[in-house]
């Protein structure tokens, strides 16, 4: 059956209505595969084009081969009969047929937490996203995202950090890296957790693909958290899905005035959970290892007095060299050095030049 | 008859001397020009055969033949139609030939008979007096600059009948007088542009300050209306007087390319130089069949400003890697090779972006790919030769409106010059002046650090990830800063201060966490 599955979804990707009839006609893949497609053409003549080329794939497909070809490029076909099809995702709406896997699937034990977010983030949304992904990950929750630009990318950096495990789930092939930015976590994906899709391998991302890929990122997590997103994002999108398969949603606040901050801002007046660190959403979870506050309390650190001041007047929002100087009243040469010395001793860092943000919360 | 002069011409930055020969004998009435001429030194006969007749002299229906030699060598430019008509009219007897020993003549002429300015004087009259000659002749509007140069007496003539009213009698010749220390000190005074006109930016200042003390090159990134080219212009204002060496190099160099003001004998004030994004490498190197200074020999002694440095093409960028090496450009071409000074300061100026805003994301909507291609677009060995970086942030209203008392050019000049004093004694052997000159082994040398210094640049090294390069650019930003601070040995608050100025390497805007 699992070969039929494979068959089925490899030539039915992204059509969503025409495989629901054609289960609903014949129940199993394997019946589809054998039945008189053509016939269908007359009662559903919207569909010719599909049917017809539905039909021809028929003769061409040889299961040995096909096979052997997944095996060759280390991709597993899982279809929704299969004992390790994640259970999470049976229980949504619209729920795939089969998934096309690299690396392992999410456990369907361990807790899953999805972040997702603007792809042309802030430097503040870039360090959230960093912080989450790998204190998160640091305690056992699995990290599920999209592997795209910006807030993606770095929840799974995050997590690779944090040698824990996350999953990315494409809208393209699992052989196809993009984008091309992110080969390094591409490359690390395969053994640190898994990359899963819905589309057969060799499939361009293209454009319809996304929104139905997000339904699965959101599908396969316990919660949503969303960090950044603008008042019209896509990220939005996948907090609805989420709402729609019955996931809480989380959304990171950010600073008044940001356009980055306000859809999250929006998410949070409609009842979205607010995520202030990534403790809350450990204990929203049930899931409370020993959690390991050291750094919890930002000023218990030995420092001078004037490094004090720094480093109170120090955010994750990227603060500048001038404004720091204004808000200590100490001189830029003096400001200068004792960022330096907070930066040599891993307090500070430099985010962009002469931009500096606090390093502690997540170290 | 035959007749000789002397004349120059240029090659490179100096100058060598030419002897222009004349004979007048029986045969085909012509005007012969030999001795390896380019077409606008061959076109010499017909202005002055026409200017003579404008002036009232009618040349005989003989053959006349002018030499200019050495004939090996190729000559080019203008200022050869003086000397030619001088050694003419000296062979026919108009003027005695014994009036024009010892005596260099240069100059363009009009048909009418005018004298016209040429570039390149000063290095002219400097050969001239380097060969023992006595006087030179020169047009009345290059006359001043010639005068700067000593021990030799300069003459400016506007017509041909001015020569040969000054041939004829030497010794009624004006002498031109020129005093080029009162000229230098008078430069000082005018200064239009100064630092107490900026508002604000007070870290920008001072890596200014510590970059102009040891000549370091640096870099300004920031959003457009920042006030980088405001402060870049400011520079040159805030470096030591220039000396008379130093001036005479500068106007030489001006000279040659005919870019000296007109009512401007000397250059007194160090040059800044801003080419436009769009500039050829030739025009930035210098070039040209004969080649002639380009930007980086113009800026020398000043400041080269490059504005918006991602958009200049990347070959001319490239070609600034051995003059910032080297602090001169060498140009070769077949039949020589040209040396230029090119000891300037480099200051680049750029946005942090295409747009310009990151990381100022309400207004910036770059994708973090661009933002790392627009920073790729300088190379990484052009960023290794910068050893100072620093931000130019966008002025709130308050700090551009209030009215402070900003610090003076001068105050600030004050201590670069002290600074600069202080690294002149130290590298009083060897051929450099300034610390960003040294290399390795002069660090290792002159830069002794303390125990507590060398342990926190062993953290700095291995916490920031800093390449070698960067390691040396840091200690020797240290040495300057120190040299601010009059302290014999680099302390750490020094090196502190050196590691936020270290320049960015090319992953550096977009690292991955």
């Amino acid at each position: 059956m699992e070969q039929y599955w494979h068959w089925f979804c490899s030539n039915l990707n992204g059509e969503f209505r025409l495989s629901r009839l054609l289960l609903q006609k014949y129940y199993t893949p394997q019946a589809v595969f054998e039945a008189d497609i053509k016939g269908l053409v007359r009662p559903y003549p919207q569909y010719e084009e599909k049917l017809t080329k539905l039909d021809r794939s028929r003769k061409g497909w040889e299961f040995e081969k096909e096979t052997e070809k997944m095996r060759r490029k280390k991709v597993r076909f899982i279809s929704c009969e299969h004992p390790e099809f994640p259970r999470r995702l049976k229980e949504i709406p619209d729920s795939p047929k089969g998934l096309f896997v690299r690396g392992n699937l999410p456990d369907d034990d361990s807790p899953s937490i999805a972040l997702v977010g603007a792809r042309k983030c802030s430097i503040y949304g870039r360090n959230v996203a960093l912080w989450f992904g790998k204190s998160l990950a640091e305690n056992g929750v699995q990290i599920i995202s999209g592997m795209a630009r910006g807030i993606d990318g770095y929840s799974h950096r995050g997590a690779l950090q944090g040698e824990g495990r996350t999953f990315a789930v494409l809208a393209g092939g699992v052989d196809v890296c993009y984008p091309i930015e992110n080969r390094d976590i591409f490359e690390k994906l395969e053994e640190r957790g898994g990359i899963l899709s819905e589309s057969p391998p060799g499939v361009k991302p293209l454009r319809h693909l996304f929104p139905l890929r997000n339904r699965i990122i959101s599908g396969l997590a316990d919660s949503v958290l969303i960090i950044e997103a603008k008042e019209k994002s896509g990220s939005l999108i996948t907090a609805d899905l989420a709402l729609e398969q019955g996931r809480d949603v989380y959304a990171v606040p950010g600073r008044l005035g940001d356009e980055l901050s306000v859809g999250c801002h929006n998410l949070i007046r409609q009842g979205a959970g607010l995520a202030a660190s990534p403790e809350i959403l450990l204990e929203d979870l049930h899931f409370l290892p020993g959690i390991t506050n050291k750094n919890k309390g930002k000023n218990k650190i030995a420092l001078e007095r004037s490094e004090n001041l720094v480093y109170s007047c120090l955010g994750l929002q990227a603060k500048e060299l001038g404004e720091i100087s204004c808000e200590t009243g100490l001189s830029s040469i003096e400001v200068l050095s004792i960022l330096a010395k907070m930066e040599l001793k891993g307090y500070a860092k430099e985010v962009c030049k002469n931009y500096y943000i606090v390093c502690a919360p997540h170290n | 008859m035959f007749s000789k002069v002397q004349s120059a011409a240029l090659k490179g930055m100096d100058a060598y001397l030419v002897r222009v020969e004349a004979d007048i004998s029986d045969g085909m009435p012509q005007l012969l020009m030999v001795g390896y001429l380019s077409s606008e030194v061959r076109e010499a006969g017909d202005r002055v055969r026409t200017a003579l007749r404008n002036t009232g002299i009618l040349l005989p229906p003989k053959r006349m033949t002018v030499n200019l030699a050495p004939a090996s060598i190729r000559k080019a430019g203008s200022r050869f139609d003086l000397p030619v008509a001088a050694a003419i009219l000296a062979s026919l007897g108009e003027i005695p030939g014994e009036h024009l020993k010892d005596v260099m003549l240069a100059g363009e002429l009009s048909l009418s008979g005018q004298v016209l300015g040429i570039p390149g004087t000063l290095a002219l009259v400097e050969a001239a007096r380097d060969n023992g000659l006595k006087r030179c002749i020169v047009p009345k509007e290059n006359a001043q600059e010639g005068a700067v140069i000593e021990e030799i007496e300069v003459v400016g003539i506007s017509s041909l009948r001015e020569l040969i009213e000054l041939l004829r009698h030497p010794e009624r010749a004006r002498v031109e007088k020129i005093d080029t220390r009162k000229l230098l000190a008078y430069g000082e005074v005018v200064q239009k542009e100064d630092f107490s006109q900026i508002n604000g930016q007070a870290a920008v200042k001072r890596a200014v300050e510590v970059a102009a003390a040891g000549m370091h090159n640096l870099l300004l990134i920031g959003p457009p209306g920042s006030g980088k080219t405001m402060i870049a212009r400011r520079i040159p204002g805030i470096l030591p007087p220039l000396s008379l060496e130093e001036s005479l190099e500068i106007t030489k160099v001006y000279s040659i390319a005919g870019l000296l003001p007109k009512d401007t004998p000397l250059m007194t004030r160090r040059p800044f130089r801003a080419p436009h994004h769009t500039v050829t490498p030739e025009a930035l190197a210098g070039g040209g069949r004969s080649p002639s200074p380009g930007e980086v020999s113009l800026s020398s002694r000043g400041v080269l400003f490059l504005d918006e440095l991602p958009e200049f093409r990347r070959s001319a960028l490239e070609i600034l890697r051995q003059p910032l090496e080297e602090r001169k450009v060498c140009i070769s071409r077949a039949v020589g090779t040209y040396l230029f000074p090119a000891d300037f300061m480099l200051v680049a100026a750029m946005n942090p972006c295409a747009c310009g805003y990151y990381p100022d994301r309400s207004l910036c909507q770059c994708a973090e790919r661009e933002i790392a291609n627009y920073l790729g677009k300088i190379s990484q060995p052009l960023l290794d030769r910068i050893d100072i970086c620093i931000q130019a942030p966008r002025l709130s209203y308050e700090e551009l409106t209030e009215n402070h008392k900003n610090e003076s050019s001068a105050q600030i000049r004050e201590r670069v010059e002290a600074a600069q004093k202080i690294q002149k004694n130290r590298y009083e052997k060897l051929p450099i002046h300034f610390n960003t000159h040294l290399d390795a082994k002069g660090v290792e040398r002159y830069c002794s650090l303390g125990e507590e210094e060398k342990e926190l640049l062993h953290t700095a090294f291995t916490k920031l990830n800093l390449s070698a390069r960067a390691y040396h650019k840091i200690i020797k930003v240290a040495r300057t800063i120190a040299d601010l601070d009059q302290e014999k040995t680099i302390q750490s608050r020094h090196i502190l201060e050196a590691i936020c100025y270290r320049t960015p390497d090319r992953n550096y805007w977009t690292q991955r966490g």
